[in-house]
């Protein structure tokens, strides 16, 4: 199969799960309790007034008819207007994704720097005491809850040591390279690394422990196999068996579960961002759904299924690049 | 010319596994002939591929080369190492077994190389065949660009991680150049894989077996080694592939002159190829000498019973005769000090319960055997009852649940159960 037919299924594919998630997410409010007039309009509302909403907001219409209505919204990019606030709940998304984006991608950071070599370290000095430590860390790691973690760093990072800022981060990795361009200053890159190190600790301990797993187990299974023998025998450099040859086979299937772990991180994230109040999807999620603000909330979700689904998409064409034998078939 | 080109001597290979010390190779010695081709022959778990990759410093936890020595001759290599391992050095003769690992390392694939049983699972599936001969190449092209000193050879020009780091941003810093390329594009030709420019760049899932062990082959080739190991080169493909493979192997023998070690089950292969031959068992070599020798005036049992195994043509109504039982598991502990094939030989005696040394057989100069038909002949009244090895061995296995047990508590036992199936044990 080519490559175009590959990724035109992939997308039809992807249209059709975010199709599903619309549906499911309509489906929901529907049987879900509480007038939206009413909660739109909030307390103390004249019946004549909550009436008027009704007739213009399309709720008085069959259901079908509501579900077409938001159905053609959602295709054009019109995901309504938030219930609390009355702003776009497009604005409202992208807003804030930079947030997530920098703290799902500082959290990969994290795992793949810190999860990778000691993978690496660990297949290769199997059974001695840096094996050892490895594997204890990331039990500890895939057995530590989130909130209990970024609440402990926090306190012991950020209160006592005072090493670490708490609270509300005062400025974006937009905001902090514009200073960088146009003033040449540091100093906010530097108050934005502060903010993000802890949250991004927190997020990226449960996959560094898994990464640091999947790539000992992987190169141990890599490092048996007789090409490795064999590339030895030709007398090619240990540097070039273990990393061009080894790791870089030890890789495909980590490179899977960093994708998906990427699209869970973008969306996923809500127990660390509201844990440090960090102002990403996560949380403003978490806002819409203590206010049972639906059109937000199905902004959000639908955002993050059009997420995972795009990274599903890029993270299997790079599989293919990667593994030659699959793009064969 | 036949002066020796390696000389292994007391070699003993061990693996130190849950059960026990496994005794892969046990005190081998082999002498082999520079230009000759030496053929190793044995069932599997006979120790044959241990010796192959004790001699190519392949061998890996749990496994050790435990002692002996592994003498290779080459004058330059031997004047090279002569400062900084003067152990090591006897005359042109050098004992690997005495080098450090990275100069041992810087042997591969330019004086030593090796082709393996199955070349589909020793190339790697997600790199091109042409860029994995390049390296092959490469490995060769930076041997010989570098100083004669061992330190500077191993150390200085070693590929660091640094270097490999460096290569995914930096062309420059590549392990492999251009010309390699090309050169892995000769060999390909060489060895007869048709439009090798377009075959270079194919991966190896897209060659068949029996180009991929052409392939091999000339990535073996590519250091141009003085001794080449072949392991099992035609195991894995089908017959007439494997004649091709054959004859592909005995040209660029003949055009080079390289030394070939041949480890092979296959009789036929050996008959086809090979100058002088060693027939292995139990972690040692049990008979040797010329091919004539050991095909046409073998002494040992167990090499009568390999060639008895073979089909043959003429003889089609007469029945194959298989040796029964099995290869020893070769566990230390389990190893008793006799003849390791005495279980399963028809002509065991009591002179085969203690460990046979090799015997120089009359009429031929290069022709030795471990075992004692070679100085006396089979006598019914000096043999090993049948029974004598399934008793021995169910009494140590019986020593493992009472270890105060005596075989005489074990006889009435025997008697209740006359059926043993357990095969192995079996005469």
């Amino acid at each position: 199969m080519t490559m175009g037919k590959f990724l035109i299924r992939r997308l039809l594919q992807g249209i059709f799960v975010i199709w599903g998630v619309i549906t499911i997410m309509f489906g929901l409010r529907a049987v879900s309790p509480g007038d939206p007039a009413t909660l739109m309009l909030g307390e103390g509302a004249t019946q004549e007034l909550i009436e008027h909403v009704r007739e213009q907001e399309g709720l008085n219409e069959p259901i079908y008819v509501q579900y077409f209505d938001y159905l053609q919204g959602m295709v054009v990019g019109d995901f309504g207007y938030s219930w609390i606030s009355n702003r776009e709940v497009e604005a409202m998304v992208i807003e804030r994704i930079p947030a997530t984006v920098e703290l799902a991608v500082a959290a990969t950071v994290v795992a793949i720097v810190i999860a990778i070599p000691l993978g690496v370290i660990s297949a290769t000095r199997r059974n001695e005491s840096a094996d050892y430590g490895a594997t204890l860390f990331s039990l500890l790691g895939i057995s530590t809850p989130n909130f209990w973690l970024g609440l402990m760093l926090i306190l012991i990072l950020g209160v006592w040591a005072g090493i670490f800022p708490t609270g509300r981060r005062p400025v974006g990795f937009a905001e902090a390279v514009m200073t960088l361009v146009q003033h040449g200053s540091l100093y906010d890159l530097g108050i934005w690394l502060q903010y993000i190190t802890l949250p991004a600790l927190t997020l990226g301990t449960y996959f560094t422990a898994l990464i640091t797993r999947l790539t000992r187990s992987g190169m141990v299974d890599e490092l048996g196999k007789p090409y490795v023998t064999a590339s030895r025998a030709k007398g090619l450099p240990s540097v070039l068996v273990r990393y061009k040859h080894v790791l870089r086979n030890t890789m495909i299937p980590i490179i899977t579960v960093l994708g998906l772990q990427m699209g869970t991180l973008l969306g996923g994230a809500v127990i660390t961002e509201t844990v440090f109040n960090w102002p990403g999807l996560g949380l403003r999620l978490i806002d819409a759904l203590n206010a049972r603000d639906w059109p937000l909330m199905q902004g959000i979700v639908v955002f993050i299924a059009i997420a995972f689904v795009s990274i599903n998409i890029i993270v299997d064409s790079l599989y293919t690049y990667l593994n030659p034998q699959v793009r064969e078939e | 010319m036949t002066e020796d080109i390696l000389r292994v001597h007391d070699l003993s290979t061990r693996y130190f596994t849950q059960d026990g010390q496994v005794n892969a190779v046990s005190n081998l010695d082999l002498r082999i002939e520079r230009g000759e081709v030496f053929g190793i022959v044995g069932e599997s778990g006979s120790g044959k591929s241990v010796t192959a990759r004790s001699i190519m410093d392949l061998i890996e936890p749990p496994g050790e080369i435990t002692g002996g020595e592994i003498k290779y001759r080459n004058g330059e290599f031997a004047e090279t190492v002569a400062d900084e391992h003067p152990n090591a050095v006897n005359g042109e003769f050098v004992n690997l077994l005495e080098l450090p690992p990275n100069v041992r390392q810087s042997l591969r694939g330019t004086s030593f190389s090796m082709i393996f049983q199955d070349p589909e699972s020793s190339f790697n599936p997600t790199l091109t065949v042409g860029e994995q001969l390049a390296e092959a190449v490469e490995v060769q092209r930076r041997a010989s660009a570098r100083p004669r000193s061992t330190r500077a050879r191993t150390q200085s020009e070693e590929y660091s991680l640094g270097n490999f780091l460096l290569s995914t941003v930096l062309p420059s810093q590549k392990y492999i150049t251009e010309e390699s390329r090309e050169r892995a594009i000769e060999l390909l030709e060489l060895v007869g894989i048709p439009d090798p420019v377009e075959r270079a760049d194919e991966y190896p899932h897209e060659y068949s077996g029996g180009m991929l062990q052409r392939a091999m082959i000339a990535q073996a080739l590519a250091g141009e080694p003085d001794v080449l190991v072949a392991d099992e080169p035609t195991t894995a493909l089908d017959v007439t592939i494997q004649a091709q493979v054959l004859d592909l192997l005995d040209e660029l023998q003949e055009e080079t002159g390289m030394t070939i070690l041949l480890i092979t089950h296959n009789l036929g292969v050996i008959a086809r190829m090979c100058d002088r031959v060693g027939v292995m068992y139990a972690g040692e070599i049990v008979e040797r000498g010329s091919l004539e020798d050991v095909f046409d005036e073998q002494v040992h049992p167990y090499t009568q019973g390999l060639l008895g195994s073979v089909p043959d043509l003429e003889g089609a109504t007469r029945r194959l005769q298989p040796i029964p039982g099995n290869v020893p598991s070769l566990l230390d502990h389990e190893m008793d000090d006799r003849c390791y094939f005495a279980d399963r030989c028809p002509k065991a005696m009591e002179d085969c319960l203690e460990h046979p040394p090799e015997f120089e057989v009359p009429g031929s100069d290069d022709h030795e055997v471990r075992c004692v038909l070679a100085e006396m002949e089979y006598a019914e009244s000096r043999a090993v009852p049948d029974d004598h090895f399934s008793e021995t061995s169910r009494t140590a296995a019986d020593k493992h649940a009472d270890p105060d047990r005596t075989e005489d508590d074990v006889q009435p036992q025997r008697a209740e159960q006359p059926v043993d199936d357990s095969g192995g044990d079996r005469l």
